[in-house]
């Protein structure tokens, strides 16, 4: 009873490998779905804005990990507009007023930024379904090759009608 | 019958062999299309200038600042220079380029001071005695101010200094110029604001 399932992991491998994926898939989303953790200290609070904010100075470096002065003044900035009451979209929305959206290191999910965020999930089940299609052509391929009792539909319809005979025989023969 | 089974994978092997030809153009010729895609963007996006992005100030009112003179006299306030034209210019004592495009602000400032237009230095991270000495050194007689925690700086998305702004008498900005100014887009830019008095 315990062992059923078992088997049929081992029969159908493939099956198996597909379930796991899905659920390794779900998990993902589900984290990217919740977001980072809430920020508990005003410095995390900061962090957090200063993370998702491109050092307009520098290439390619967030203002949480640069150390470039601008950065730090952004930083200070950021303090002081949480202290102020405002909400890190809104101050968020303040340095894309002065930069433009390329300050945001995390594109907007409108307009073209959200193709940034749609374009690995696409790419990737365009993957899978081409992954998919070739390995069970390369199965019907592996099945007609061999021949063998797999490769049923290509038996005549005289083959069939030759078992049918002997079949009938056998029956007729047997009890 | 063995006869049949042979001929079979045969058959089989025909008819992929006639799928064949249609198929492989068609695979190469999305392959092409992706590298042409691919090597279109890249030589676009390579040959770019990644500093020079359209400032979103553009067409939109001016960020306000109040700022005080680098000598500590007084207080310059954008709001109140309102019905003139308004260049600010960022710079600062340590920017090789701004010394490279100070004669072309000398020029067109001595040509325009008295026309209505106002000219703002706007310090960017410098040091203040530094600042002065420059200042000395170049015989700048338009007002320049220091930006404490680069606050302007930031409102108006300095990338990296030397950067001009141009505002219109509205208030509004009209042009951006990131990297050192020459005198002939200073002079063309304002002669743009100053239709009823250069014309």
């Amino acid at each position: 009873m315990t062992l059923r399932p078992a088997r049929a992991w081992v029969r159908r491998p493939a099956a198996g490998l597909a379930v796991l994926l899905l659920v390794a898939l779900g998990a993902v989303a589900a984290v990217a779905a919740r977001g980072p953790a809430p920020a508990a200290t005003p410095t995390d609070r900061v962090q957090a804005i200063a993370s998702g904010l491109r050092c307009p100075t520098c290439r390619d470096l967030s203002v949480a990990d640069s150390p470039a002065p601008l950065a730090r003044q952004m930083r200070n900035q950021i303090a002081e507009g949480l202290q102020a009451g405002k909400s890190p979209e809104a101050i968020r929305r303040e340095f894309v007023a002065a930069y433009g959206e390329s300050v945001l290191l995390v594109p907007p999910r409108r307009g073209v930024g959200l193709v940034a965020w749609v374009a690995p999930a696409l790419l990737l089940a365009g993957g899978l379904l081409a992954a998919v299609l070739v390995v069970r052509r390369w199965r019907a391929r592996g099945a007609a090759a061999a021949g063998g009792p797999s490769a049923t539909p290509r038996t005549s319809r005289a083959d069939r009608a030759l078992l049918q005979r002997a079949l009938a025989r056998f029956e007729e023969d047997g009890p | 019958m063995t006869g049949s089974a042979r001929a079979m994978p045969a058959a089989a092997g025909t008819a992929a062999d006639q799928r064949r030809p249609r198929r492989v153009p068609l695979l190469l010729a999305t392959v092409a299309a992706v590298v042409a895609l691919a090597a279109w963007l890249l030589s676009v996006g390579l040959q770019r200038d990644p500093t020079a992005i359209r400032s979103p100030l553009l067409g939109r009112p001016a960020p306000d600042f109040a700022l005080r003179t680098l000598d500590g006299d007084r207080v310059v306030r954008l709001g109140d220079l309102q019905g003139q034209v308004v260049v600010v210019n960022f710079w600062a004592s340590w920017c090789a380029e701004c010394r490279v495009e100070h004669p072309a602000l000398n020029a067109a400032w001595s040509r325009f001071r008295d026309a209505g237009v106002v000219f703002v230095g706007v310090d960017f991270q410098d040091d203040r005695r530094g600042a002065l000495a420059y200042l000395a050194e170049t015989g700048t007689s338009w007002p320049v101010v220091a930006d404490p925690g680069s606050r302007t700086a930031l409102a108006y998305g300095v990338y990296g200094i030397p950067e001009t702004f141009f505002i219109g008498p509205d208030g509004r900005v009209t042009a951006k110029q990131v990297g050192p100014v020459t005198y002939d887009q200073l002079v063309r830019e304002i002669t743009r604001l100053l239709p009823g008095r250069s014309g």
